[in-house]
C-alpha cells in the first residue's frame, strides 16, 4: 500500500513536471517558452540557474506567471532547475518587442561570460472593437493585401479587386476569400497620381467591367471549367465611365452583359487629374460642374435623384431637372456610396471623413428633403478610405482603406437596426 | 498592442481641425525652405523629386517597385536581375533604358558598389557579385543608387539634372529652386505644379517665413520640438532616421583596440540625449532602436569612467582630432565629446570635418532608413565605410552581426534622431518618406484652383 502511493505521488509528480498544466497547454505562449528554454538548455546544459523576467512589450502584466510557469516546466524538462538568487548561473529572460514583432530574449550569464538566445514569436495580431450607438455601421474585413486597390465588386461566386495594374479574382474557400485568378490590364498609360477606377457588375452577378483612366477592361466567364476560368480584356478608350451599379437580378439571362437591364449612368473622367468631368449621359438637362462622386439616390419625389459631390467640395441633388444644394454635408469626404437598409428610410448614404491625423470613419446620412441628417455613430476605419462603392445586392457598402502602414484593405459595410 | 512604427504624427497647432477627408486637388506652388543644400543627399530634397531608383522602401520599411517592375535573385544572391519598367520618359523625352541605367549606377558608387559588376541585358538590369547580395533590393532603395541620365541623344552630359521623377528640374536663381509638375510622371503627375525650395535659410528665418505666410513647409531640428511647440508649429516627426555616432579610425593613434573600447566606454550619452539634443530621440548603444530588432537593450548605453580607465590601461595617446560638421547642434555635440573624453584621459583637438582632412575621430549622422533590418545594418555599415553583407535575417543572426562589428569599436554608437518639419494651413496629405524626408511629390494645396 505505502508502495502503491509512493508510485501514484511519483506518476503525479511526473505528469507535473512533464506535461505543463491545463491552462499553460492552452497557452499562446507555449511554442515561443519551449523554444527559448531550448536554446537555453543548449547553452547552460544541465544545472541550476536563478531565472529573472521583465516585460519591455504590451504583454498584460497578469500573463507573466503564466509565461514563467512555461518556461520552468520547458527548462526542467531539459533538466535546468530554476533556483534562488545565490546560484552561480543566471538567466535573465525579456519579454521585448520591435515594430512588427514580439521578440524574447534571454541573456545566459556564467561567471563573467553572457551568452544571448533569441526567439521571434511574429506579430501580434489583436482585432480592434468598434463602437456602436443608434443605427450601427458594422464592417467586416474581406481582404487585405500590399498592393493599392482602387475598388472592390462582390459577385455572388467571386471578389473582384482592380489593382493599378492587375484585376485580381478571389473565390471563396473556407469562408474565406483566396486568390484564384490574376489578368495584368495590359493597356498601360501614366494614371493620376490619386488613382482611381470603378468596377460595375451585370445585372445577372456573373461578370464585370472595369473603368480605369484611358482604359475599359472587359469580362467573360467559361460556365463549364470548374473553378471557374475569367476571361479579361482591356483596351485604351475615351469612353465615359459606368458609374452607377445595376441591381442584382439573378433572374436575368444575360450572361456577358455589363449593364443587364438597367441602363447605367455614365461620366466622362478627365484621366489626368481624380476627377470626373461633369459631363454625364444620359443628359439631365442641368450643366454640371467637375465633380468626385456620383450615387443615384431613390427618393420618394422623383424616379431618379443624382447626388453629386462637386470638386469645390459642395453636394448638389440634381432631380427633376433641377439642381440643388444640400446642406449638412460640411463632414463630408469627396466619396459617398448609397446603402439600402431596414433601419430609417431605408436609404442611407454612406460618406468618409476623417478622424485622426491617419485614420478615418464612415458615417451613415440620411437625405429626408435638402439637409443631410446623420443616421449613424462614425465608425472608426483602420486607416485612409480611398474609396467607396455600393454593393450590387444594395444592402453594404465596400470601402477600400489604406492602412497606416501602407497595406490595402477591403471591407463590407452594413447596417445594423437598432 | 504592438507599438507601431508608423509615422507619427505631432500635430501642434490649436488651429489645425479635423476636416472632412476629401480628394486632393492639382495646382499651385508648394514652398519649402531648407538650412542646407536640397541637392545633397541623403536628405536632400530635390533629388528625390527629379529622380526615382530602381526600387523604393515604403515608410514601413517594405520594398517597393519602382524604375523596375520586379527582379529575382539566382546563384545564392550572388546574380540579380532587374526588369524595367516600360514605357517610362526622363525629362527630356528620352526613354529609360537599360543601359542608361547602368550608365548613371557605374557613377553612382565606383569601387564602393554592392556589386561587382553590372550590365544591361534587353530591358533589365543584371547584378553580379563574387560575395552574396541578399539585401541588394532595399540597398538600391538608397538616395545614392537614383537613376540620372548621364548623356544626352547627342552624346553630351545634360545640361540640367534629369531624371524620370515627378518633378523636373526648372531653374535656379538667388538661392530659389524651381521644380515643375512632370505632366508624364509614371507615377501619375504630381498634385502642385512647382516646387520653389529657399535653400540655405537659417531655421529662425524658416519659421518667421512661415508664420507669416511665406512658406509652407520648413525644417524643425529635433532638438527644438519644444520650441516649435511653444510656437504653437504643426510639425510631422518622423520616427527614428538617423544614427549620430562617433566613427573611430583604426589606424594611427588608436590602433589598439582596447584605447578604442576605452574611448567607447568614456561618451556621456545622457548628456548628449539631455542637454543638447533636449530628450528628443533615443540613447543609442546598438545600430538599430530598439524599434526595429527588438533587442537594442542588450547594448548597454551607460557611460562606465572606471572600465575606461582600466582599458586605457596607463595608456595616453597623441593628441586625438575630433572632426565635426560646423554650425548648429552638430557642433555643441562634438564639444560635449570633447569635454567627455578629456575627463577620460584623453587629448582632444576639434576640427571643422572637410573631405581633406582625416581625423582620428568623426561625429557622423548616419541614414537609419526604414528597411528590413539586415539591409538597415548592411546600409549602415557601407555608410561607414564597411564593405559587409549581411545575409541572416534571424534576430540572434542580426544580433551578432551587430555584436561582432561594435566590439571592434570603430563606430560608437551616440543617438538616434528624427527628423521633423513644419508645416503650413496650405498643405494637406504630407507623409514622409522612409528615410524621413518630406514627400512633397504627394502633397496638395488646400488653396489649389
Amino acid at each position: 500500500m505505502k508502495h502503491q502511493i509512493k508510485l501514484i505521488w511519483l506518476i503525479a509528480a511526473v505528469i507535473g513536471v512533464f506535461t505543463p498544466s491545463a491552462t499553460a497547454a492552452s497557452s499562446p505562449w507555449q511554442e515561443a517558452a519551449a523554444d527559448l528554454a531550448a536554446q537555453i538548455a543548449s547553452i547552460l546544459g544541465p544545472g541550476q540557474a536563478h531565472l529573472t523576467i521583465r516585460n519591455l512589450s504590451a504583454i498584460p502584466t497578469d500573463e507573466i506567471p503564466t509565461i514563467r510557469r512555461l518556461l520552468e516546466q520547458n527548462l526542467k524538462s531539459h533538466s535546468v532547475t530554476a533556483s534562488g538568487a545565490d546560484s552561480a548561473s543566471a538567466i535573465r529572460v525579456t519579454l521585448s518587442e520591435n515594430a512588427h514583432n514580439r521578440i524574447w530574449v534571454a541573456e545566459i550569464v556564467e561567471g563573467s561570460e553572457t551568452q544571448i538566445a533569441i526567439v521571434d514569436l511574429g506579430p501580434d495580431e489583436t482585432p480592434a472593437a468598434s463602437p456602436a450607438t443608434g443605427l450601427i455601421l458594422r464592417r467586416q474585413e474581406l481582404l487585405s493585401t500590399r498592393e493599392p486597390i482602387l475598388a472592390a465588386l462582390e459577385l455572388p461566386n467571386a471578389l473582384i479587386a482592380l489593382e493599378t495594374e492587375q484585376i485580381v479574382v478571389y473565390a471563396q474557400a473556407a469562408g474565406l476569400w483566396r486568390e484564384q485568378q490574376r489578368a495584368p490590364i495590359t493597356v498601360l498609360r501614366p494614371q493620376s497620381r490619386d488613382r482611381r477606377g470603378v468596377l460595375i457588375g451585370s445585372a445577372n452577378g456573373s461578370t464585370f467591367e472595369a473603368w480605369l483612366p484611358g482604359i475599359r477592361c472587359a469580362s467573360s466567364i467559361d460556365p463549364t471549367s470548374q473553378p471557374a476560368s475569367w476571361k479579361i480584356q482591356c483596351r485604351a478608350t475615351d469612353d465615359p465611365w459606368a458609374v452607377t451599379q445595376p441591381p442584382l437580378d439573378v433572374s436575368s439571362s444575360q450572361p456577358g452583359s455589363a449593364s443587364g437591364t438597367v441602363s447605367p449612368i455614365r461620366a466622362f473622367y478627365n484621366a489626368t487629374r481624380n476627377y470626373f468631368t461633369g459631363v454625364i449621359s444620359p443628359d439631365l438637362g442641368v450643366d454640371l460642374l467637375p465633380f468626385y462622386t456620383l450615387a443615384q439616390l431613390p427618393r420618394p419625389s422623383s424616379t431618379a435623384a443624382l447626388l453629386i459631390n462637386g470638386i469645390d467640395g459642395k453636394v448638389q441633388l440634381a432631380e427633376n431637372g433641377a439642381l440643388k444644394f444640400v446642406s449638412g454635408t460640411r463632414d463630408w469626404g469627396s466619396d459617398f456610396a448609397i446603402l439600402h437598409s431596414p433601419c430609417g428610410t431605408g436609404v442611407q448614404i454612406v460618406t468618409s471623413s476623417s478622424g485622426e491625423a491617419q485614420s478615418d470613419s464612415l458615417r451613415a446620412y440620411e437625405l429626408p428633403a435638402l439637409e443631410a441628417i446623420p443616421a449613424s455613430a462614425p465608425l472608426a476605419m483602420d486607416g485612409a478610405v480611398t474609396a467607396l462603392a455600393t454593393a450590387q445586392d444594395l444592402n453594404g457598402v465596400f470601402a477600400v482603406v489604406r492602412t497606416a502602414n501602407n497595406r490595402y484593405e477591403v471591407d463590407r459595410v452594413t447596417a445594423l437596426c437598432n | 498592442m504592438l507599438r507601431r512604427s508608423a509615422i507619427s504624427l505631432l500635430f501642434l497647432s490649436l488651429a489645425l481641425t479635423a476636416s472632412a477627408r476629401t480628394r486632393p486637388h492639382y495646382g499651385g506652388t508648394l514652398r519649402a525652405e531648407v538650412e542646407g543644400d536640397p541637392w545633397n543627399g541623403p536628405d536632400g530634397l530635390a533629388r528625390s523629386l527629379i529622380y526615382d531608383g530602381l526600387t523604393r522602401l515604403d515608410p514601413d520599411g517594405s520594398v517597393r517597385p519602382a524604375l523596375a517592375v520586379e527582379w529575382q535573385s539566382e546563384s545564392d544572391n550572388h546574380r540579380w536581375q532587374f526588369h524595367l519598367r516600360p514605357g517610362v520618359l526622363f525629362h527630356d523625352g528620352s526613354p529609360l533604358t537599360a543601359a542608361a541605367v547602368v550608365q548613371s549606377l557605374n557613377l553612382s558608387c565606383n569601387a564602393a558598389c554592392p556589386w561587382t559588376a553590372v550590365r544591361p541585358v534587353g530591358s533589365s538590369i543584371v547584378f553580379t557579385a563574387e560575395s552574396p547580395m541578399p539585401n541588394l533590393p532595399a540597398l538600391l532603395a538608397g538616395d545614392q543608387f537614383l537613376v540620372a541620365l548621364t548623356v544626352t541623344a547627342n552624346g553630351r552630359p545634360p545640361a540640367i539634372p534629369t531624371g524620370t521623377g515627378a518633378f523636373r528640374f526648372a531653374g535656379f536663381a538667388d538661392g530659389l529652386m524651381t521644380l515643375a509638375a512632370n505632366e508624364s510622371s509614371w507615377q501619375g503627375r504630381p498634385f502642385a505644379d512647382q516646387i520653389q525650395i529657399r535653400t540655405h535659410r537659417a531655421i529662425r528665418d524658416q519659421w518667421l517665413d512661415l508664420s507669416l505666410g511665406h512658406a509652407d513647409i520648413v525644417e524643425v531640428p529635433p532638438e527644438e520640438l519644444r520650441q516649435a511647440q511653444q510656437q504653437h508649429l504643426a510639425a510631422i516627426v518622423s520616427p527614428l532616421v538617423q544614427l549620430l555616432a562617433l566613427q573611430v579610425s583604426d589606424s594611427g593613434p588608436l590602433s589598439s583596440s582596447m584605447l578604442r573600447a576605452a574611448l567607447a566606454q568614456a561618451v556621456d550619452r545622457s548628456a548628449l540625449f539631455n542637454v543638447i539634443y533636449q530628450k528628443q530621440g533615443e540613447i543609442a548603444a546598438s545600430l538599430l532602436p530598439q524599434e526595429l530588432t527588438g533587442y537594442a537593450f542588450l547594448f548597454p548605453a551607460a557611460r562606465d569612467l572606471k572600465k575606461s580607465s582600466e582599458l586605457r590601461g596607463g595608456l595616453t595617446p597623441s593628441p586625438l582630432t575630433l572632426g565635426f560638421e560646423t554650425g548648429g547642434t552638430t557642433e555643441l555635440a562634438a564639444q560635449r565629446l570633447a569635454l567627455n573624453l578629456r575627463e577620460a584621459g584623453f587629448e582632444i583637438l576639434l576640427v571643422p570635418a572637410s573631405a581633406a582632412t582625416r581625423t582620428a575621430l568623426t561625429l557622423r549622422k548616419l541614414p537609419l532608413d526604414a528597411a528590413p533590418p539586415s539591409a538597415a545594418i548592411e546600409a549602415l555599415l557601407r555608410a561607414a565605410g564597411e564593405a559587409a553583407s549581411v545575409a541572416n535575417t534571424t534576430p540572434t543572426a542580426l544580433y551578432h552581426a551587430e555584436r561582432d562589428f561594435l566590439d571592434r569599436c570603430t563606430l560608437v554608437p551616440l543617438l538616434y534622431l528624427p527628423r521633423a518639419y513644419a508645416t503650413g494651413p496650405r498643405v494637406r496629405d504630407l507623409q514622409l518618406t522612409a528615410s524621413g524626408t518630406p514627400d512633397l511629390a504627394s502633397v496638395s494645396l488646400e488653396d489649389a484652383p
